[in-house]
């Protein structure tokens, strides 16, 4: 049992050992936590869309310099 | 006996090392707030030992214009550079200077490098399997958009990952980690533009 309550104790501490954020204004602060929300469990569910979707705009926005731009990119290792 | 200990020490290591890379991609938040607790030094010292096999592996794709070491220490400095800054400038803006640890910024900025390592190494491995430069037909434009959509995921991560590691080693909240990060750009932007006229990296590894 004391095991499990200093087991418990180390958690709580690594939960709340940072405050929670606070951004001024309440809708801000919820609005904030939502989006976060999404980001903090498997992000990628998010990202992987957005991303194609910035890319297909920036294609269709860019044309030609969105290639050349990825060729200037793969030379960037 | 000792060599035996270290290396048992190592390979666990590496295997908490594998089990934290998958919580980064899984589990962002939790993991990165675990890494900020974490006190085993062969941890960032086998990501960075990672780093330098990569260096050394595309010294033979690059111009060859500098040693693979060279570029390599230039990382380290980049890479103290980076994490001093925010160290000092947490303990700037915080007002309990005894919770900000150096150790805290170095551990969760050195596993902030894997994505940045990932993007590197995939990157490095389709210039030898497909070799820029992209042309406009169909399968150019089709890896065009693949290509910027793979480079936009990897960059929300790392930025994802960069405001966790800030989050949890300087305790500040949003709009100071903000803050920080609009004053490591003022001087990082023309470093790296500085880094690229030498030739030393085209895109900054950090």
């Amino acid at each position: 049992m004391s095991r499990m309550n200093v087991r418990m104790k180390q958690k709580l501490n690594e939960v709340f050992f940072v405050e929670p954020n606070d951004l001024g204004a309440g809708f801000l602060t919820n609005s904030f936590r939502k989006i976060t929300a999404y980001l903090k469990v498997v992000p990628f569910i998010f990202i992987i869309p957005i991303s194609l979707f910035v890319s297909f705009f920036l294609y269709f926005v860019l044309g030609r310099f969105l290639i050349k731009l990825v060729t200037v990119l793969q030379y960037g290792f | 006996m000792d060599f035996k200990k270290l290396l048992v020490n190592l390979l666990s290591s590496f295997l908490l090392i594998f089990n934290r890379f998958v919580g980064l991609i899984l589990n962002p938040y939790k993991t990165m707030r675990k890494i900020s607790l974490e006190k085993d030094f062969y941890q960032p010292a086998i990501i960075i030992g990672i780093i330098f096999l990569y260096f050394k592996f595309v010294y033979y794709l690059r111009d060859k214009v500098y040693p693979a070491t060279l570029i390599y220490l230039l990382f380290i400095v980049n890479f103290l550079l980076t994490v001093l800054f925010f160290y000092f400038l947490s303990g700037i803006f915080s007002k309990n200077k005894k919770e900000i640890t150096f150790r805290s910024f170095f551990f969760t900025f050195s596993y902030s490098l894997l994505p940045t390592l990932i993007w590197f190494l995939t990157t490095s491995l389709l210039y030898i399997f497909i070799t820029p430069p992209r042309s406009f037909s169909i399968l150019g434009k089709g890896f065009s958009i693949f290509f910027t959509a793979y480079s936009l995921s990897i960059l929300i991560w790392k930025l994802i990952l960069t405001y966790l590691a800030i989050r949890f080693s300087s305790k500040q909240n949003f709009f100071r980690i903000i803050y920080m990060m609009i004053l490591y750009l003022i001087w990082f932007v023309p470093y790296s533009i500085l880094l690229y006229h030498f030739r030393l990296f085209r895109v900054p590894f950090i």
